[in-house]
């Protein structure tokens, strides 16, 4: 009896190991298949990336389920959708770099603009981009573009650009997201270079530059760095879309920046995988979304840049100045984060961890 | 007789297999993940390279493990300052007074630790309790930006680890015959000189196990960093974490961790070398 009972245990453990080996399936219902259309729209995103009546008003216009699972990082996303062989899911929102390298992999069918009677209603500013250069594969949902955010009541300048960050009156009061990408290109942008440079000096002269900027470091964090600013700890941050609009929301006389150096954005955006089990459905949700007043109250929920044309003068005035680009903004001056060599990956890497090691020393 | 052994063994089995499984496997995994090579953006391909443990000569890297060092240190000298008199005397207290005092020791650990360092951000926060204290009894005037610095980092790694530093120092105070330093004292020691020749070395033990209960985890306690340094303060853990979760560098992180292991190690050795010390109170 006993022996049985060890080697049940045994067998027991072999199997926890055996699932550990295995691909873990999604936290969320796997996604049923093989429906006819109407059947079940399978949504592979970020968390809470709708308002919960756009999902459930799209169920009942329409009678398609919904079946919302969702990931933490693109990562995630990118190695599901290749066990899947670009199956299982049939709307996928995801950042720009990785639709790239899903794009490479064949994993994203061509969109057909005729099925999407709103497809006019996109702002041609977000098309044409790197990861889709011919707007074959994707519709863009929202933007993060990379500004300054400051309390004026606590500094002495005015801040225009990223070099201002270094003037030695904010020391120990800047908080930066912790974004090695975005942070050393602040850097790379102050020296005039691109966010995408291959060529390590460049890169290095970055990490001189960040060195320079270590002392008026207070805080380098990704989650909540808003709280920060809105409670005074830091007179002055570089981060997130969706923080800034917190941050305003929660203190409308902070200042937000268009650094003069340049503008970084990034992009999510929708795409349906090569073989979504229900393309029809993606297409009816991505029409239904892009309605310029729905687009609008997506955007509005979601905090980040209305990549909509027509939803921009929808969008509620207090959202008016931190979810549409002004009217001065010059394209010219604005350049996205695109994946980079394994070399320069690597001395950005470098750069950062020195960065960070000397913000510890000025205390 | 031979029905009894078996039994046992197979009592034991579980065990041996659940420690082979979980605790042995990994370790072996990391230690393989550590000579594999990295594949694209964070992929890992099984091609056999050395090059993860050069990589970690970069002096920036070589920095890290140093910063690790000196605050673990720092961390432990002040734990053991403020921890040993604590155990001590808790261990002559009645045994009533001990109950309570265990109790209240055991209590915060019924919450999460990351939970109580955000209870020292609202403590240290720009105008928070702290600041309000200070400026209220008219010390300062302005927020003293205590949080997100390196000293916030050391009252969070001290808050975390003194009560195994407790612990240990009680669990060898409340063996101590004090006979012993009554005798002493008849002898004519002051009492400074009766602990320092007898309470001391007989307590030694639970000094050395509690120093190795706080030396080791420190070295990877790298969320306190985060949350009260602000990241700013890198140590091995720190380093280890992002190369695992942003920079998806997987062979690499296995290496740091390989290095750290047998850093840890190499301290644990040196330091039964330096003690003598067979008997580590609670831990052998």
């Amino acid at each position: 009896m006993k022996k049985t009972l060890v080697i049940l245990l045994a067998l027991s453990l072999l199997l926890a190991l055996a699932a550990c080996g295995e691909k873990a399936p999604t936290s969320a219902a796997p996604p049923s298949e093989g429906r006819a259309v109407g059947g079940t729209l399978n949504i592979y995103t970020w968390e809470g990336m709708f308002p919960e009546d756009i999902l459930s008003n799209f169920e009942a216009e329409t009678g398609v389920t919904i079946n919302y699972v969702n990931f933490d990082t693109d990562e995630t996303m990118l190695s599901k959708l290749q066990d899947a062989k670009g199956g299982d899911y049939d709307l996928i929102i995801a950042d720009d770099y990785i639709i790239e390298l899903a794009i490479q992999e064949g994993l994203v069918q061509k969109l057909d603009a005729a099925k999407l009677s709103n497809y006019g209603n996109i702002n041609p500013f977000y098309q044409g981009q790197f990861y889709d250069p011919a707007d074959e594969y994707t519709i863009p949902y929202g933007a993060g573009v990379q500004t300054i955010v400051y309390d004026p009541s606590l500094t002495s300048i005015d801040i225009k650009g990223y070099a201002d960050l270094l003037d030695p009156s904010l020391k120990n009061n800047v908080g930066v997201i912790a974004n090695y990408r975005v942070i050393d290109g602040l850097a790379l942008k102050i020296n005039g270079y691109s966010y995408n440079t291959n060529n390590i000096d460049e890169i290095n002269a970055a990490g001189a530059t960040l060195l320079e900027l270590a002392p008026n470091i207070r805080l380098i964090k990704d989650d909540n760095i808003e709280d920060d600013l809105i409670i005074r700890e830091v007179a002055a941050t570089v981060m997130y879309t969706s923080q800034v609009t917190m941050a305003k929301l929660a203190k409308p006389d902070l200042e937000v920046v268009y650094p003069s150096e340049g503008i970084g954005f990034g992009i999510m955006a929708g795409f349906i995988p090569s073989n979504a089990p229900n393309a029809d459905a993606a297409y009816a949700f991505l029409n239904y979304i892009l309605d310029a007043q729905r687009g609008a109250e997506c955007f509005e929920w979601l905090g980040y840049y209305s990549t909509f044309s027509a939803s921009d003068p929808l969008i509620s005035e207090e959202f008016q100045s931190f979810l549409t680009l002004p009217e001065d903004f010059k394209t010219t001056d604005s350049e996205m984060i695109e994946n980079i060599s394994a070399e320069a990956d690597a001395a950005h890497e470098l750069i950062w961890t020195a960065f960070r090691e000397a913000t510890g020393q000025t205390d | 007789m031979k029905r009894k052994r078996r039994v046992s063994i197979a009592a034991i089995l579980p065990m041996y297999l659940f420690t082979l499984l979980f605790v042995l496997g990994p370790l072996i995994y990391m230690l393989i993940l550590s000579f594999a090579s990295r594949d694209g953006q964070w992929g890992v391909s099984a091609e056999f390279t050395l090059k993860n443990y050069p990589r970690m000569l970069e002096p920036i890297y070589l920095r890290t493990f140093w910063n690790s060092i000196k605050l673990s240190l720092l961390s432990t000298l002040f734990v053991l300052l403020i921890g040993y008199p604590f155990g001590y005397f808790m261990a002559r207290l009645t045994k009533k007074w001990r109950t309570i005092a265990m109790l209240l020791l055991i209590i915060p650990f019924w919450t999460s630790t990351l939970m109580r360092l955000y209870g020292w951000i609202i403590f240290f926060r720009a105008n928070g309790v702290f600041d309000g204290l200070l400026m209220g009894l008219g010390l300062t005037t302005a927020p003293l930006k205590l949080l997100y610095s390196y000293p916030a980092v050391v009252v969070g790694m001290i808050y975390a680890l003194v009560p195994f530093m407790i612990y240990s120092v009680y669990s060898s105070a409340e063996k101590l015959d004090w006979r012993l330093v009554e005798a002493a004292r008849d002898l004519g020691a002051s009492g400074f000189r009766a602990f320092l020749t007898v309470s001391l070395p007989l307590t030694a033990p639970g000094i050395f196990s509690g120093v190795i209960l706080t030396f080791v985890p420190s070295m990877g306690l790298y969320f306190i960093a985060d949350v009260l340094g602000g990241n700013k303060i890198v140590l091995i853990g720190n380093l280890i974490q992002e190369q695992l979760v942003k920079l998806h560098d997987w062979p690499f992180a296995a290496a740091m961790s390989v290095v750290l292991l047998v850093l840890t190690s190499v301290f644990l050795f040196l330091y039964r070398r330096v003690t003598k010390s067979d008997s580590l109170e609670g831990l052998v």
